[in-house]
């Protein structure tokens, strides 16, 4: 392995922005006096949009630290996303946790520091980057879901995400083990140069850790629980940026090893479009009987992953190759608008009980009741979000799976697509239901939802994404386009 | 774009319409309505442009108003639109329709009129969007974007079991249309990468089995919206708990949306696939009529009887279409327009009478024509055209439907033996009969006799507005019925072109077995004896 270059730090420097601005709220929290609270925020938002600029405006240098790691448009794309949807969560937080008394620079340091693991699994192209990368990002996000841990739930929500977390880091890191084994080498690239059972069993290991972590069907148990339980803010932030990251990874180790001389023997196909087809179809059925809207979105978020997985399978094909990532890269960035706003209705709407209180209703779709004469506005981006996550135009939701599906039509996985719309309509008719229950039902006497200038802006933002991806979606799917030509 | 094109105008000017009236403070409906009107009513007036600028002669492009400009270039999508002769008349058909249904709401719709009337507007420039689209992708946004509107109609503004009927509505239509969607696509990458309607036409190549499951595909999307007997369970649930605006909207143009589908894209796309099935949607289609009459028979509800007689109404339509000649064609377009005005008209004077007794239960009234003889005047106007006496739109549509049936070569199969198509026009011919008896028994059970009901004793005849809002359907009813050319003219040569495509396609096939009986078009002694 060569040293490293000042060019590889340079190309780091996204990553290394993310990094200052965690150490930065970390110190202000030493330094500064406890009273002054709402600087955090702002911070975390430049640190974010900095990161995301200097990403943007690097050219892409390649391979960087010896092909360990891949600077390219792909992982640009990917940290940009990663980044809006660490500023969206810090906006959704603030008030959010302020309103519960637990505001601390430290939560928005996790959030940072998790963003940099993100950032980096982006650009791995090694296993061991990878895990390191995995790592970085899981154990900001386990110390974030522990966050409020008052009661029962939030308690167990953290401990099972911890639990099962190592546990899929352990499937990780023994998988790359034997794929080290088979290959002699942790890169991506020299994995389809060989193939047998030994190298076969490591691969599956892998794709196993990284099933967990976007939350394929059947390694999704945890989410529901975690995703509940855990403070509505990081929920948001775990849905979008961890499945981002998740999936950016995946598809990267994937396409790579499917272009190599020995991917048929490999087999890995046939398995990751099963994983889809479960994913797709246990996703929506899971999330029909949910009363709770907080877990039938972690319920839709699988759903989700199995619409991204049909991108990532596309991506295996021949012919479709690149428009299976650029449709996988566009889903990754309507989701995280879409997702983040609605938690933050979510979040809005949540009951702010004592903290011995268990907080089994409150996100009982009742909470939703009349909304809409209550507050209109609110309801009408949370309609747009529901709108958009069923897939119906024009929304970014629409266009994105227009073009996941499209992708599986020209990789000519048929029956990938056909489960798919399928699985989505009766999406539809849990998102509905949200539409059902603020427009069409009584207004029931509530407290007073939370206000606040911060989320106002964010919701303002999700919302004008979700609809400026649906009507005008081209510069950011052509940004998406250019994406997928991963680099070698 | 340098210059605005008008069918744009058309499309957007109800949806800016929206848009301002988001800036209107909610707790001044007189504000909404009159925006609503003014809107609507500038569409209306924008839409002329297109009918007096429409050139219907053999020589001009088929499609006219045309303008296309990239939308999702990665995606091969683009605005394209434009219209031919038929989408022009059923975007005059929604533009017409819309002011007067607003116009209708001014009194029944009390509630959130603010949301109401943003509805209306959206649902109007989706609905002329689905006639103008000219790209696939662009034609199934506009479709889908339908659906939210008329979603939210039913479900906010309904009676008592409106939640159960909108979300009916919604999963049958969502259903059928992804599948759709998942077909357009299919036929997109067989057809060079584009979904230009024009480019997908001309360079579509598919194998016979791929292009029958993709013709089912769209058909099943077009028949749930028909709706084709038996996927219409969904309709008389939405027509009978939909407010009198949705109800209007819903059977005037969104079930046109349907026919428009089949005469548009599933029969010239898949000419070939159209031919294998289409005895069997031309035999659903007498089914439907046959089967929407006997269950009018037996309604005790009234909204519920003119739901179902859309069913059979709809059904005459689908006939006119599978007869694949001239006459048959033009015809069921022209039904298309009837079913609108009538069927419109019958869901607005029910409309007024559950407004003034808060009851649709046909037992509950009779002798009304003593006490409100105006509103029994229109009533028995639009009875008549509904059940196609001579003079009204009705008779020529149906006559037309029906000479073009038995004109045609439309043969069916029963069993095993081949049934002609005589036997198609004249099961539909009965259709005719039963639809008179029980629209008549409907008049007969409302308006005439004692008025015995004490209940009835006081309702108000037509006030002003309700003149307004009758008297332009009266009048259509009477145009279309005595001076049909004009409206007849546009959809020739659309029909012409269709018959052209079906003509070539069959001389393909005959090449390979010159056996092949003709197909389309009209038998040579009719048309012999008729010249």
């Amino acid at each position: 392995m060569n040293g490293f270059s000042p060019t590889d730090l340079a190309a780091m420097l996204p990553l290394a922005l993310l990094v200052a601005g965690a150490l930065v709220l970390l110190l202000s929290e030493v330094f500064l006096t406890s009273a002054r609270r709402g600087y955090q925020v702002g911070v975390t938002v430049a640190t974010a949009a900095l990161s995301a600029l200097a990403a943007f405006s690097a050219s892409p240098a390649g391979p960087v630290f010896g092909g360990m790691a891949v600077v390219d448009a792909f992982s640009t794309f990917v940290t940009v996303v990663v980044c809006f949807g660490v500023a969206l969560s810090a906006l959704l937080a603030g008030p959010w946790l302020r309103a519960r008394e637990a505001e601390r620079g430290e939560f928005y340091a996790l959030l940072l520091f998790s963003a940099s693991g993100m950032v980096l699994l982006s650009s791995a192209s090694d296993l061991l980057v990878a895990f390191i990368a995995i790592e970085i990002m899981s154990l900001s996000t386990y110390a974030l879901a522990a966050w409020m841990r008052r009661g029962r739930k939030p308690a167990e929500a953290a401990f099972k995400y911890f639990l099962l977390g190592a546990f899929s880091s352990a499937l990780f890191i023994y998988g790359s083990a034997l794929v080290y084994g088979a290959t002699g080498s942790t890169l991506f690239a020299s994995i389809p140069h060989s193939s047998g059972a030994l190298l076969a069993t490591g691969l599956g290991l892998v794709g196993a850790g990284l099933a967990f972590k976007v939350a394929a069907v059947p390694f999704h148990q945890w989410t529901p629980d975690v995703y509940e339980g855990a403070p509505t803010p990081v929920t948001a932030f775990m849905a979008a940026g961890v499945k981002t990251a998740a999936f950016a990874v995946l598809a990267r180790l994937l396409v790579t090893v499917w272009a190599g001389p020995q991917a048929a023997g490999l087999g890995s196909g046939g398995v990751v479009t099963v994983l889809a087809l479960l994913t797709m179809i246990f996703g929506n059925l899971l999330a029909l009987p949910q009363r709770s809207v907080k877990r039938m979105l972690a319920y839709s978020s699988i759903a989700h992953a199995g619409y991204l997985l049909v991108g990532v399978v596309a991506a295996g094909a021949m012919g479709a190759r690149s428009s299976g990532i650029a449709a996988l890269l566009f889903y990754l960035a309507a989701y995280t608008a879409t997702v983040i706003g609605a938690f933050a209705v979510v979040g809005i709407l949540e009951r702010r009980g004592a903290p011995a209180e268990e907080p089994n209703d409150a996100w009982d779709l009742t909470r939703l009741a009349g909304l809409a004469r209550r507050r209109p506005g609110l309801a009408f981006v949370m309609a747009v979000f529901m709108v958009s996550l069923a897939g119906i135009p024009p929304s970014a939701g629409f266009i994105a799976k227009l073009l996941i599906f499209k992708a599986a039509v020209a990789a000519q996985a048929y029956g990938l697509a056909v489960v798919g719309v399928l699985t989505s309509a009766l999406g539809a008719y849990y998102y509905l239901r949200v539409v059902v229950y603020m427009y069409m039902r009584a207004p029931e006497a509530e407290e007073a939802p939370l206000v606040s200038p911060a989320l106002s802006v964010a919701l303002a933002v999700c919302a004008l994404t979700v609809v400026v991806l649906g009507i005008g979606p081209e510069p950011v799917a052509a940004l998406a386009r250019v994406a997928s030509a991963l680099a070698p | 774009m340098a210059s605005l094109n008008l069918l744009t105008v058309v499309i957007f000017l109800p949806l800016a319409g929206a848009v301002a009236a988001a800036f209107f403070p909610a707790d001044e409906p007189n504000q909404h309505r009159a925006l609503a009107l003014l809107f609507s009513l500038a569409t209306f007036f924008a839409s002329l442009g297109l009918w007096f600028g429409f050139n219907t002669t053999h020589a001009a492009p088929e499609f006219q108003f045309e303008t296309m400009v990239p939308w999702v270039a990665s995606l091969g999508v683009s605005y394209h639109i434009g219209i031919d002769g038929v989408a022009l008349l059923l975007v005059l058909l929604t533009t017409v329709l819309t002011p007067i249904v607003v116009l209708s709401t001014f009194r029944s719709v009390q509630e959130r009129v603010k949301e109401f009337m943003i509805a209306l507007l959206v649902l109007e420039s989706a609905m002329i969007g689905t006639f103008a689209a000219l790209d696939l992708i662009l034609f199934y946004v506009f479709w889908e974007a339908v659906l939210v509107p008329m979603y939210l109609l039913i479900g906010i503004w309904g009676s008592d079991n409106r939640l159960y009927a909108t979300l009916k509505f919604f999963i049958y239509t969502f259903v059928a249309s992804v599948l759709m969607l998942v077909a357009i696509l299919y036929v997109s990458a067989h057809a060079g990468g584009s979904f230009d309607y024009l480019k997908v036409r001309e360079n579509l190549q598919l194998g016979v089995s791929a292009e029958r499951v993709v013709f089912l595909a769209f058909a099943a999307a077009f028949a749930v919206k028909v709706p084709m007997f038996p996927l219409h369970t969904w309709l008389p649930d939405a027509h009978t708990e939909a407010p009198t605006a949705g109800s209007v909207i819903l059977a005037g143009v969104l079930l046109k949306m349907g026919t428009f589908g089949f005469f548009r894209y599933a029969l010239p796309l898949f000419p070939e696939a159209a031919l294998h099935y289409r005895p069997l949607l031309a035999t659903l289609a007498v089914v439907g009529i046959l089967y929407g009459a006997l269950m009018c028979l037996v309604q005790k509800d009234m909204k519920r009887l003119v739901a179902y007689s859309s069913v059979s109404h709809m059904g005459f339509v689908m006939l006119g279409l599978m007869a694949l000649t001239v006459e048959g064609l033009t015809g069921g377009v022209y039904q298309m327009l009837n079913h609108g005005i009538s069927t419109g008209a019958l869901f607005l004077l029910v409309g007024l009478l559950y407004e003034r007794r808060h009851t649709r239960a046909i037992s509950e009234f009779g002798g009304l024509g003593r006490q409100m003889p105006w509103l029994a005047t229109a009533f028995v106007i639009v009875t008549l055209s509904s059940i196609g006496l001579p003079g009204t739109n009705g008779f020529v549509g149906e006559f037309l439907v029906l000479s073009g049936t038995w004109l045609g070569r439309l043969q069916g199969h029963l069993f095993g033996h081949p049934v002609a198509a005589a036997w198609f026009a004249a099961l539909g011919a009965l259709g005719v009969i039963l639809g008179a008896v029980y629209m008549l028994l409907l008049v007969e059970r409302v308006f005439l006799g004692p008025l015995r009901n004490p209940k009835n004793q006081s309702l108000p005849d037509l006030s002003v507005r309700e003149w307004f809002v009758l008297v332009p359907l009266v009048i259509l009813i009477g145009v279309l019925g005595l001076v049909p050319q004009p409206f007849l003219t546009p959809a020739r040569e659309p029909a012409l072109r269709l018959l052209a495509r079906f003509q070539t396609v069959e001389e393909r096939l005959r090449k390979e077995n010159p056996e092949l009986p003709p197909a389309t078009g009209s038998e040579p002694a009719a048309i012999a004896g008729r010249e």
